[in-house]
């Protein structure tokens, strides 16, 4: 039974995937220092979390069978302490949220702390449109905002926002049988710090100061697009999305195109909250401080953190961008589509010419006059009940199917 | 846990019907003081509308209070007016006032859990016999795949050099409705409306029912013997040397293919995906046809025309390929157009289906 378990339940957004990475590349190390980050596979505490939450997920879902239970298992067993991490637990139901704790021994002996990042809302609004325009969404930035601005949050993308986004919900829910104390709150710095200072943070959350980490190799993945970028994301998905399949898309259109392409044009204007929505964000972040200061738990970091920076000066609204900036988005997404269309053609070819000598070879082989005359007799022999019936004994006697 | 809202989840566990609006309260009938929260109000909105509908078991009524619903949707809600008001999470709701696609995901998550613990065992193919007719069914695939295992159970397994290939077709609405029901049971398929939109903005036929195309694939495999295509179902007995076809089952109506493509991503969670289709194919198929009988989807009016058009290009390259054709090669086209007609809801088929228990080997 584990003395103690780390669940880190999000937010999306604030540096998760980083955090990941670095627990995923050291795992051997942290095994070490007596920390369990049980993983066979990088992404195995997301399938482990679709499957708690019973989620599906572009077919991913196949994939994580059973695989909450195995994670589970494999903390239970182990004898010292252990972490979990995936920001979208954060949306788990009280039902699925009582079965996680009790699998993980909770009320059995075992210390469950719960580990929450957040960032202010200010940049988590854009920062989630963008990452559903990445995974297909075709709505607009202003449906977008109407839709989570909606009080009864009806709808798939308001649901979901608040889901994973409301930080006092989220801790309602999931710190309900957990004392404050052993519920942490790490917040993420306004923009323009050290990015060093967010991995300290969770680096003391989750107890890993003194533990010698390897950050070099680790990727802070998920980068960002610019308002152009993302503009021309959306409109590729209205395009492409009846006609491109989630396997073909995740590859080409969120990875070679928004991560890899896209995500490099650091010059266009950024996504940002509409200057007429701050006081809407405002009022809704001082209640969130308020509340988690007085609930009193463990707050690594400061939250004014969650107050968010002022207006911009500049804003760049993406549903009317300068056609412009997104013209020269998609000459340069065009450019990358075609450099890889030429390394399949290249590939293709080098690929018929393998097809091309073995069936060369093949030929060579059938031409010859032992294996003609086998061939003969064997259609011969087919053609016939006794002949098939004689076949059938040789190949018996043989032992293998071919004469 | 309020002492209104705890007496409403006995009132239902019992039978009741009363809305949430309506109930007046009163003692829960309960001893022990509970702790905890409520269900959420769609499982108790669900419950509420199985006893409207039957009379649940209580097995049934346990498995729906204590339910999940799976995939992407609201959380869990509260009932409004069953506690202090909260400053943050989703409003209360009366349950009464949430839209069936709501309902439908604690309900499919149950049809897809009854699904899955009712396996019947694998079915043992009898040994194939020695004397009968090498075919290959292709083409329609909601008549093609099941009378190929129904063949293949009796001992006359598909294949084999010279194997005559039946391209299996109807007129063009049917067959777009058969693709999409066999989809469903895939669960990799958009609702009916959007499907057909689908297809017609890509002009281009769905590639098992492009008959023509079907055929000059066929013919183009080695051991491939005549290729004809079979537009009369009555003629397929003497062509596949038996004498009466297995029973396939008949076409899915929209709100039972509709809830089979739910409760298909439901049963994706716990299945890989080719126990998926098995389990939907043996278990819940036969349960839905039973449970809706009706015609099959109809082809929205904004489609109509680029269907007639799409047969009408079917029926000219089967003619100009020259390719036997059993039945008129007329059949294809499509007959008068049908309105659809008043059908029960898929919210309501559920209802049904989870009241038609039971599920052998559920627990």
């Amino acid at each position: 039974m584990s003395e103690r378990v780390l669940l880190h339940v999000g937010t999306p957004k604030t540096g998760t995937s980083y955090v990941q990475d670095v627990l995923w590349r050291n795992r051997e190390v942290l095994a070490q220092a007596g920390i369990l980050y049980a993983a066979e596979r990088f992404d195995a505490h997301f399938l482990a979390a679709l499957d708690l939450m019973e989620l599906p997920w572009g077919g991913l879902q196949s994939e994580a069978i059973g695989a909450w239970d195995a994670l589970a298992a494999q903390v239970r067993a182990f004898d010292g302490t252990a972490i979990i991490s995936h920001e979208i637990l954060a949306t788990a139901s009280r039902a699925q949220i009582g079965r996680a704790l009790a699998s993980l021994g909770h009320g059995a002996g075992t210390e469950v702390h719960l580990v929450l990042s957040v960032r202010d809302l200010v940049r988590q609004i854009p920062a989630e449109w963008q990452e559903n325009v990445k995974h297909r969404a075709q709505l607009g930035y202003a449906e977008f905002l109407d839709e989570v601005r909606d009080p009864e949050r009806a709808t798939r993308i308001g649901s979901w926002f608040w889901g994973v986004q409301e930080v006092p919900d989220i801790l309602d829910r999931w710190g309900q049988d957990l004392p404050p104390e052993h519920v942490h709150v790490v917040t993420v710095p306004p923009p323009g710090g050290a990015p060093e200072v967010l991995w300290k943070r969770f680096s003391q959350a989750l107890g890993l100061d003194g533990v010698p980490l390897d950050l070099e190799q680790a990727e802070r993945a998920n980068p960002s697009l610019g308002v152009p970028e993302t503009t021309l994301l959306r409109r590729i998905n209205k395009r492409v999305n009846a006609e491109l399949p989630p396997a073909d898309y995740r590859p080409l259109v969120r990875e070679l195109l928004a991560h890899q392409t896209l995500s490099r044009r650091r010059r266009s204007p950024r996504l940002a909250l509409p200057p007429d929505l701050h006081p809407w964000v405002s009022s809704i972040s001082s209640a969130w401080i308020e509340e988690v200061e007085r609930r009193g738990y463990d707050v690594v970091g400061d939250l004014d953190d969650l107050v968010g920076a002022p207006p911009v000066e500049q804003y760049a609204d993406p549903d009317h961008p300068r056609e412009r900036q997104v013209a020269l988005a998609g000459v340069d997404a065009i450019k990358t589509l075609l450099l890889d269309d030429a390394r399949l053609r290249h590939d293709v070819e080098r690929l018929q010419a393998e097809v091309d000598d073995l069936r060369g070879a093949l030929e060579r082989a059938y031409a010859t006059p032992s294996y003609r005359l086998r061939r003969a007799v064997y259609l011969r022999l087919e053609s016939s009940w006794l002949g098939r019936t004689a076949l059938r004994g040789y190949r018996r006697v043989r032992g293998r199917s071919t004469p | 846990m309020s002492e209104r809202g705890r007496a409403w989840v006995e009132h239902l566990r019992r039978g009741g019907t009363t809305p949430w609006s309506s109930f007046d309260g009163g003692p829960s009938g309960l001893d022990d003081p509970q702790e905890g929260h409520l269900p959420g109000a769609q499982q108790l909105e669900l419950l509420r509308r199985l006893n409207l509908a039957g009379s649940p078991s209580p097995d049934l009524v346990e498995r729906v209070v204590r339910a999940s619903a799976p995939g992407r949707g609201r959380p869990d809600l509260e009932l409004v007016g069953a506690g202090p008001e909260r400053r943050f999470g989703p409003r209360p709701v009366d349950p009464a006032a949430l839209p069936d696609a709501e309902l439908l995901r604690v309900a499919t998550g149950l049809i897809a859990l009854s699904v899955v613990r009712s396996a019947p065992p694998p079915v043992e193919p009898r040994r194939p016999r020695r004397w009968r007719t090498r075919y290959e069914l292709v083409g329609d695939p909601y008549v093609a795949t099941p009378l190929t295992a129904a063949l293949a159970a009796d001992g006359r397994p598909p294949g084999g050099p010279g194997r005559a290939v039946l391209v299996l077709g109807a007129d063009l609405p049917t067959m777009l409705a058969r693709v999409w029901a066999d989809r469903t049971l895939r669960g990799s398929v958009p609702p009916w409306p959007e499907f057909v939109a689908r297809v017609h903005a890509r002009d281009q036929l769905p590639r098992r029912v492009d008959l023509a195309a079907v055929a000059a694939r066929q013919r183009s495999l080695p051991g491939t013997g005549r290729v004809s295509v079979v537009l009369e179902p009555h003629a397929l007995p003497g062509l596949l040397g038996v004498r009466t076809l297995p029973t396939v089952p008949p076409d899915l109506t929209e709100p039972a293919g509709e809830l089979a493509r739910r409760v298909a991503t439901a049963v994706s969670l716990h299945v890989t995906p080719p126990q998926q289709a098995d389990l939907l194919e043996r278990v819940l198929l036969p349960r839905l046809v039973a449970s809706d009988a009706g015609p099959r989807p109809v082809v929205p009016p904004e489609h109509r025309d680029w269907v007639e058009d799409a047969a009408a290009r079917l029926h000219r390259d089967l003619t100009r390929a020259g390719y036997p054709v059993v039945g008129d090669p007329g059949g294809v086209l499509p007959g008068p157009w049908e309105s659809a007609d008043a059908s029960p809801t898929v919210l309501d088929l559920a209802v049904r289906l989870l009241l038609d228990g039971p599920w052998e080997g559920v627990s």
